[in-house]
């Protein structure tokens, strides 16, 4: 077929190479940016009260006092072999504090997409095949009230509901999947189900339109006329064609909650990357706020290979270039 | 409603600071790793930035690090220094020498001894790497070792204030050599206190194993797991929920819902710290003290004090809390737009803009700036609030661009700590610009007055004065604010905000 492993190679190999530049715009833009940023570092760390001699040495000790050209070919230099240097705020290695978060990172996003989806794909193909109906307005209303709910009222209210009332389940925390899978289910749940259905709610709204198109199309009319099995022509040639638009945003809405949901990730106390970025932020942490911008840039770029590269498995028109 | 420690984050930045409705008591899912009894689970704002004592200057790492480390003396709960690792001290006759005498059972959690040459190391590394407490030492001349259980500290003048500023906090805490040098103190602290560290885990959590070697007894609980919830609303639902022990993260507006409940036990106490407004008195209008004083008549204290701590802060026109020995009554402004009025007069200023800084890190402030825009609106000052991040907000400060600003100091003890760098013309903390000779001496000679009730006069002079001239108008001391589960006992809150928990007891 198409997936033929010379067209692979080619793809994977451009795609790298575009990758490797657009992750090298990605560092110059973040180091700019960082240094336009107003406040200091070393101030934020000593606070209010210490002497001149005290700031000097800090800001000795954390490099700032080198020219800045220098401080950004040292960056990059670091970052090509995987050192991302030491955080000002914890002086622990920065790449070692990433991927000590992103196991929890990883856990919101997977089930807070496979709940948005497993909301998603039925209620919008239900919609769209009774379009102008009531099950249509029905899920069309709710999906709006599902992106316009803060997520933040949102995680409340089953905090309250489901911790505090009812004591189902935990109301904060993480315990690893590796430590004990039952407990990463109990405490992933509420804030995945937070993430799953506002992630849920835009992408019905993408199904549904996807599906609304393809329905008309011409082929779906002539498989209908010819007599198919009204389940067959839905599954076999609306939902297939239906995916390709849902793949890419599901692609952009997965990408956006491992960058981190900082609101969520607050609210249920989850130690994911949208908190480390945030801390980082206010103490301008600046290793850390690059090495935590690099890493998101590197997991869009990894989705968006991924997302493109299940495009030509979904659809046998769209080749691997 | 500092206690919302959202805010401590720079805690010391400002500040001295050193600055379960419930289940099961004892919850081994694994998550405690391996410590084996009843976990105490404790709840705090936020993250520690990082855990080595002398680096970090944010009150969660030394929510935990008030458990881990140890400091020669060590303040009470009415913030008396007590013996801790030295088990007492002299003073030369001409109080220029203390001579402390350590303890010998003493042992670091790695298991090596503990002796004078750790002390010394200690304070040297803070003074040689010119670390952010190193102003702490600045009346020290040397700090030697004679033998393995005496340290002696030189000083170039009489300081009274020695004690509180080696021990006042675990900033100053005695730390050891070999675990700087391996470059572990910073996520893996090895110290001399009551707790070890059992596991950090980033973001996540931070477990402590009793010390079972503690001089001061084994605690009774076998350790404590810290989370950290910045969410109030959260952090109350697991204490409500069983989830937690204890958590000083609760919403100041549940307060008086909480107490009185049976699965809730809510302690609410002064705390030493304090918030104040301060006006850049290098520019026109607030050079003129009427001015400034015109601003303390007008604005509405209990209005502030009831928006951000719901009430449970306590208003104070000086720094020093009611409870502290320090404490000198004052009470000069009332809430007074007529006397405010009189006094814009006689300094002929009819009103203008006033650029209010505030931040949005402490909510607080901005809470605040909207009530103080609405007292000093019928005085004809129009007042623009700004909010921006603390990194900003300590730009502008430090920059003078600002015409008002309020912020507060935590964790002071020694009046020294509250007035001296804050009031003092070369005061490292004086951003507003404030300078009187008469003030000036007077801190100077409160930091060499050795006879306490002397001191205490002089100190409650000068505060006088810095309140009467409006160099702060001093605004109100928060409340600590911490709830825990009926199962938890022996346990109190402390004025500094202190978290110790090594007396504290877990009912199974």
């Amino acid at each position: 077929m198409q997936l033929s492993p010379k067209a692979v190679a080619r793809f994977l190999g451009t795609r790298l190479l575009h990758s490797a530049i657009v992750l090298l715009g990605v560092m110059i833009v973040v180091f700019a940016l960082i240094q336009l940023v107003p406040g200091d570092p070393v101030r934020l760390a000593l606070g209010t009260r210490y002497t001149q001699e005290s700031y000097d040495a800090l800001r000795a000790a954390s490099g700032l006092d080198r020219p800045l050209w220098e401080q950004f070919f040292t960056y990059i230099g670091s970052a090509v072999t995987g050192d991302l240097g030491v955080s000002f705020r914890s002086g622990q290695p920065v790449t070692a504090l990433l991927l000590e978060r992103l196991p929890a990172t990883l856990s919101l996003a997977g089930v807070g997409l496979l709940i948005g989806l497993l909301i998603a794909v039925p209620a919008g193909i239900w919609a769209a095949l009774r379009e102008g109906r009531i099950a249509d307005g029905i899920v069309r209303i709710t999906s709006q009230f599902g992106v316009s709910i803060p997520d933040f009222w949102m995680g409340m209210l089953l905090i309250l509901v489901f911790a505090t009332g009812l004591g189902w389940l935990p109301s904060s925390g993480y315990i690893p999947f590796s430590e004990s899978p039952g407990g990463w289910l109990r405490q992933v749940t509420l804030p995945a189900v937070t993430v799953g259905t506002v992630a849920g709610a835009i992408l019905t709204r993408y199904v549904r339109a996807a599906t609304l198109d393809v329905a008309n199309m011409g082929y779906v009319r002539t498989a209908k006329s010819k007599g198919l099995a009204p389940s067959t022509v839905t599954i076999r040639h609306i939902m297939r064609n239906a995916l390709v638009p849902v793949l890419t945003i599901a692609g952009i809405q997965l990408a956006t909650i491992l960058s981190g949901v900082i609101v969520v990730e607050v609210v249920f106390a989850w130690p994911g990357l949208g908190r480390l970025v945030f801390d980082s932020v206010a103490s301008r942490d600046y290793p850390m706020i690059q090495g935590a911008v690099l890493l998101i840039a590197v997991m869009f770029l990894l989705v968006n290979l991924i997302v493109d590269v299940l495009y030509a498995l979904v659809d046998p028109r769209i080749r691997l270039a | 409603m500092k206690k919302n420690p959202m805010v401590a984050v720079t805690s010391l930045a400002l500040l001295t600071l050193a600055a379960c409705g419930t289940g099961e008591a004892v919850d081994l899912n694994g998550d405690a790793d391996d410590v084996e009894g009843a976990v105490l689970q404790a709840a705090i704002g936020g993250e520690p930035d990082q855990l080595d004592p002398h680096r970090t200057s944010a009150y969660f790492s030394f929510q935990v690090l008030e458990n881990v480390f140890d400091t020669l003396v060590e303040p009470d709960e009415n913030l008396e220094m007590q013996p801790a690792l030295a088990e007492s001290w002299d003073v030369s006759e001409d109080q220029l020498t203390w001579t402390f005498q350590l303890r010998e059972d003493v042992t670091f959690h790695d298991g090596s001894e503990f002796t004078s040459a750790d002390v010394v190391y200690s304070y040297e590394r803070i003074i040689d790497e010119e670390l952010a407490n190193a102003w702490r030492f600045d009346a020290v001349e040397s700090v030697e070792a004679p033998d393995d259980h005496t340290v002696e500290i030189t000083v170039s003048a009489p300081t009274p204030n020695l004690l509180s500023n080696i021990g006042g906090f675990k900033g100053m805490a005695i730390v050891s050599e070999d675990n700087v040098e391996s470059d572990e103190i910073s996520n893996n602290p090895i110290g001399t206190g009551p707790f070890s560290l059992a596991s950090y885990t980033s973001g996540d959590q931070i477990t402590l194993e009793a010390n079972p070697d503690y001089w001061g007894g084994a605690p009774e609980i076998a350790g404590v797991e810290f989370s950290f919830i910045s969410e109030p609303s959260t952090a109350l639902a697991a204490l409500s929920g069983g989830e937690i022990h204890w958590t000083d993260n609760i919403p100041p507006q549940q307060v008086e819902e909480l107490d009185g409940s049976d699965s809730v036990d809510l302690e609410v106490i002064p705390s030493n710290d304090y918030w104040y407004l301060a006006m850049n008195i290098n520019e026109e209008p607030w050079d003129d003290e009427r001015v400034r004083q015109a601003i303390a008549y007008a604005i509405d204290r209990e209005a502030i004090i009831q928006a951000v701590s719901y009430g449970t802060a306590q208003e104070n026109q000086l720094a020093i809390p009611e409870e502290s020995v320090w404490y000198t009554e004052y009470s000069n402004y009332t809430h007074d737009l007529s006397e405010a009025e009189r006094l814009l007069e006689e300094a002929d200023v009819d009103g203008g803009s006033i650029e209010f800084l505030a931040t949005n890190e402490y909510p607080e402030t901005v809470t605040a700036a909207q009530i103080i825009a609405d007292n000093l609106e019928p005085l004809g000052f129009e007042v623009s609030i700004s909010q921006p991040d603390f990194s900003t907000w300590l730009d502008d400060q430090n920059s003078g661009s600002f015409d008002m600003l309020m912020m507060g100091w935590l964790g002071n003890i020694d009046p020294d700590d509250f007035y001296y760098s804050q009031h003092h013309s070369d005061g490292g903390s004086n951003a507003q610009g404030y300078s009187n000779q008469d003030v000036d001496e007077l801190l100077e000679s409160g930091r060499t007055e050795t006879d306490e009730d002397a001191r205490a006069e002089i100190y409650a002079e000068a505060a006088q004065i810095i309140a009467d001239e409006a160099s702060y108008i001093y605004l109100y001391n928060p409340a600590v604010i911490q709830g825990w589960s009926p199962e938890l006992s022996d346990y109190q809150a402390r004025s500094d905000a202190a978290i110790r928990f090594r007396g504290a007891v877990l009912e199974e």
